[in-house]
């Protein structure tokens, strides 16, 4: 039963990822994407990671998709032209990846997989105690990301 | 050794300060002053030397040595004075002051920076070919063998804005240097089997036998060949006649009395080896008797009066080899200082002529006897000095040489130089009927030459004239005391002197009356002669041998080694650059500031990381 | 299902998320590409955590989130800057340099 929910997902992902690449049309990246980022979230699920699972729909999905279509409307969403400049190169530089990276995960010891890795409430109690201050650091990460993001995109920019 | 190096300082300083001052230079009279000065030492040095040996009986040799080598022998500097090489450092510097103050007179309408030029490199000249007599051991001699080549080529191109002067250096100077390749060849191989350079060892070995066979051969062999660049052997002679475009006094200088004379002076210096080696003497006297008849032949059909000179001297050069081959080497220096004499005087006394009618042609002159008696009178002084007439010294150097090669065992080439003897009084008394005497007097007005020109002639009139009695009046004065090969012909037969004399008389007989008397045209015999008579006026083809193996051999390897080096050579290292062009251009895509080349080097460090880490 | 399994995803996600950066042409595109490849190493990291049961994976997970949004917000800030100022999100077109 794990194993068919496994392998649909990944199908799934899989062939979102592709999408993303290859679609001309961003849109269609840009929901291919989701597609991708949902999945992700199933597979949080399948390996008992919930509140995962619901961060990345909320935050990715909703939020940065969100945001990459607004971008996509005022930008233009159409690559004139080819999709690709020099693919030849860059499929064989990610087989090279793939494969080195395949063949080290093999290589890996195989241990039993524990069940019931997370309830949201362990993950809480965590982030208050012993990753409190990289909690609180990032706040700060976030606030400077809002000023950069406003400041790059405001209209009249004195020069 | 005081004196023979003052021989060589003399010139050698003159030549230095003109070379290194040009403001000295181009002020001419001063230039030439210098220049004479020079040469007047190294004749007093000369004197005073040649008197030295001749009282002390025995050579005197300086050695200095100059590169000293652990093994095998050292690079030495020296000097041999001998009997030989002091009188030979005489007469040329005699011949060299008499030309040089001779030009005095005859270069003065060139501008003062031309005629410092022209005394530079007479001092030049001179200096190499004194060294050239004095020096003790091969390799000097080729040193300043080729010095004396270089001389000559400025010499000869003196006016160098002539196309043919240009032409007529170059000529002279490639086909000595032929030669030279040769001369080069036989001194190495001297050398690495005698292991000397030296003139005494090398003959203290070939008497002993430590040299001997085949190397000495082919060293002598080799050495010949030089000799036969520089004395215009057959077929090396081409480049004398054409060499006339120099000015007179130095072709007198040069192409009658001194560096010519080098190739038999050297023939004579090895004439202990020669002795040794009768396949090349034989070849030696062969190509002599050749050289002299195939000579006097072309003289017979030319009319500038300085190329009928230009022949007779190679055919001169021809009697004096035969000599050295035949095997007295004595009677070949004889000649040698007696043709000095008479041929320099000739061409003085033809440069007066061309002085004074301003053209070489004798066609052109006439009746000149009556306007310039005394260049007249020495020019006939010279014209019976090689005829051979009694008593003049071209006599009994002549009667030498033929004394010599009847003596040798060589009939039919005896016979050869008679007939030649007497075709040589022929040409140059046909000159002289044509030019100085005759029935028309040359345009314009011609006039004696100055004083300057006057002295130089009257003083070789004289010695052309008593040289020879004197010779056989002063024992030993020209003799060459060296190895006793020289034949002692003080009594030759009678049939040397009867048959000299008579074929002299009959050559000035016809030429007197073909030329004088018009007792026969000689208009119709070389009408009915045709063929022959173009055959001598192409110079019997042999520089159109010359030319075809340039065009046809020389040129296409040229153009081949060319090709190749254009092609292949320059090839190889255009490609170098071409290779390097590329790959510096697909470099510097490298550096395009998109992120995503960065981006695969970075991808290409972790597949390369992550392999060695864990896919291993 | 494997650590094997999940890894093997996960390193095709990435690799194809990197061909979309080393390949794709629009400015955009690349950005969703980069995304992938974070989502490819959130997946390996939370498989991890799932196999040696580490609840920090999960927390290093969030936060590798949370810092993602903020990345992405400001390039795509910087997208629309250069889609104003060189009017073109092209990247071969924002291209300067030769070579």
């Amino acid at each position: 039963m794990r194993d068919l929910a496994f392998f649909g997902l990944a199908a799934c992902l899989l062939a979102a990822a592709l999408a993303v690449v290859t679609a001309k049309s961003l849109f269609r990246a840009a929901f291919a994407l989701s597609a991708a980022l949902v999945a992700t979230a199933g597979f949080y699920l399948l390996l008992s990671a919930p509140l995962l699972a619901a961060v990345q729909i909320l935050l990715y999905t909703g939020g940065v998709l969100t945001l990459v279509v607004f971008a996509l409307v005022v930008a233009g969403a159409n690559t004139e032209g080819a999709v690709w400049r020099k693919p030849a190169p860059a499929a064989f530089m990610s087989l090279a990846v793939f494969a080195v990276l395949a063949a080290s995960a093999r290589a890996l010891p195989e241990t039993a997989p524990v069940r019931g890795l997370e309830s949201g409430k362990d993950v809480g109690l965590l982030l208050f105690s012993d990753y409190l201050v990289p909690f609180e650091l990032l706040s700060v990460l976030l606030l400077g990301a809002v000023f950069g993001a406003l400041l790059l995109a405001r209209k009249d920019r004195p020069e | 050794m005081l004196d023979a190096l003052l021989v060589l300082a003399g010139p050698l300083a003159a030549f230095a300060l003109l070379s290194v001052l040009p403001p000295l230079r181009r002020s001419g009279k001063p230039a030439a002053a210098l220049s004479i000065a020079g040469i007047g030492v190294s004749l007093l040095a000369a004197m005073a030397l040649f008197a030295r040996i001749r009282t002390a009986g025995a050579p005197s040799i300086l050695e200095i040595v100059w590169a000293p080598m652990t093994t095998g022998p050292s690079i030495t500097f020296g000097l041999l004075a001998d009997g030989i090489s002091a009188s030979m450092a005489v007469l040329v510097a005699f011949v060299a002051l008499l030309v040089q103050v001779y030009s005095l007179a005859y270069m003065s309408d060139e501008l003062p920076p031309a005629f410092g030029r022209y005394y530079t490199y007479h001092s030049l000249f001179a200096f190499a070919m004194l060294g050239l007599v004095l020096a003790h051991n091969l390799l000097q001699t080729y040193v300043f063998w080729e010095l004396v080549g270089l001389g000559s080529y400025l010499l000869i191109g003196f006016w160098f804005e002539r196309p043919a002067a240009g032409r007529a250096a170059l000529k002279a100077f490639w086909t000595t240097r032929l030669g030279d390749v040769g001369f080069a060849i036989g001194i190495v191989i001297l050398w690495s089997s005698a292991g000397t350079f030296t003139f005494t060892e090398l003959f203290a070995k070939a008497d002993s036998g430590v040299l001997t066979g085949t190397a000495l051969t082919l060293g002598v062999a080799g050495i010949y060949l030089g000799a036969m660049g520089k004395s215009a052997q057959f077929p090396f002679h081409i480049w004398l006649p054409d060499a006339m475009e120099g000015p007179t006094p130095v072709s007198a200088l040069i192409h009658a009395a001194t560096m010519v004379a080098a190739g038999v002076y050297l023939m004579v210096r090895i004439a202990p080896l020669l002795a040794h080696t009768a396949q090349v003497a034989t070849v030696v006297f062969a190509i002599g008797v050749l050289t002299a008849f195939l000579a006097a032949s072309m003289a017979l059909v030319e009319n500038d009066i300085k190329r009928i000179l230009a022949f007779s001297t190679v055919s001169q050069l021809g009697f004096m080899m035969a000599a050295c081959g035949a095997g007295s080497a004595s009677a070949a220096y004889f000649h040698l200082v007696t043709h000095a004499f008479f041929k320099a005087l000739l061409f003085l006394a033809a440069g007066s002529l061309i002085h004074a009618v301003h053209t070489n042609d004798i066609f052109k002159m006439g009746r000149l006897a009556r306007v310039m008696p005394i260049t007249s009178a020495c020019f006939a002084a010279g014209a019976l000095a090689l005829s051979g007439v009694f008593p003049t010294a071209g006599f009994f150097s002549k009667d030498e040489v033929l004394a010599a090669v009847l003596a040798g065992g060589h009939p039919i080439g005896f016979a050869i130089l008679v007939v030649t003897a007497g075709t040589t009084a022929f040409y140059i008394g046909r000159a002289f009927f044509v030019a100085m005497m005759g029935p028309n007097t040359a345009p314009g007005h011609p006039h004696e030459p100055p004083a300057a020109m006057k002295t130089p002639l009257l003083v070789l009139a004289v010695l052309a004239v008593v040289a020879g009695a004197a010779a056989r009046l002063i024992p030993g004065l020209f003799a060459t005391s060296i190895a006793p090969h020289a034949t002692a012909e003080e009594h030759a037969p009678f049939i040397v002197p009867l048959l000299g004399t008579t074929a002299a008389l009959v050559g000035l007989g016809l030429a007197f009356a073909g030329y004088q008397k018009r007792a026969f045209d000689p208009a119709n015999v070389r009408r009915a002669m045709g063929p022959l008579v173009t055959a001598l006026e192409r110079r019997w083809y042999v520089d159109d041998v010359f030319e075809f193996g340039y065009r046809f051999a020389y040129l296409k390897i040229s153009h081949a080694v060319g090709w190749v080096d254009r092609y292949i050579v320059d090839g190889l290292v255009n490609a170098v650059t071409w290779a390097t062009w590329v790959f510096a251009g697909r470099l510097t895509a490298m550096q395009s500031g998109r992120v995503q080349g960065a981006l695969y080097a970075t991808a290409f460090g972790l597949v390369v990381l992550v392999w060695l880490a864990w896919a291993r | 299902m494997t650590l094997a399994h999940l890894l093997g995803v996960a390193a095709a996600v990435f690799a194809i998320g990197l061909f979309g950066v080393l390949a794709r042409r629009h400015a955009i595109g690349v950005l969703l590409s980069i995304e992938l490849m974070f989502n490819a190493v959130n997946l390996a990291i939370v498989s991890f955590a799932w196999s040696r049961g580490l609840l920090a994976g999960v927390v290093l997970v969030l936060f590798g989130i949370a810092i993602t949004v903020a990345e992405i917000a400001v390039g795509l800030a910087l997208v629309l800057l250069a889609s104003r100022v060189a009017k073109s999100v092209i990247l071969d077109d924002l291209s300067e340099l030769k070579g």
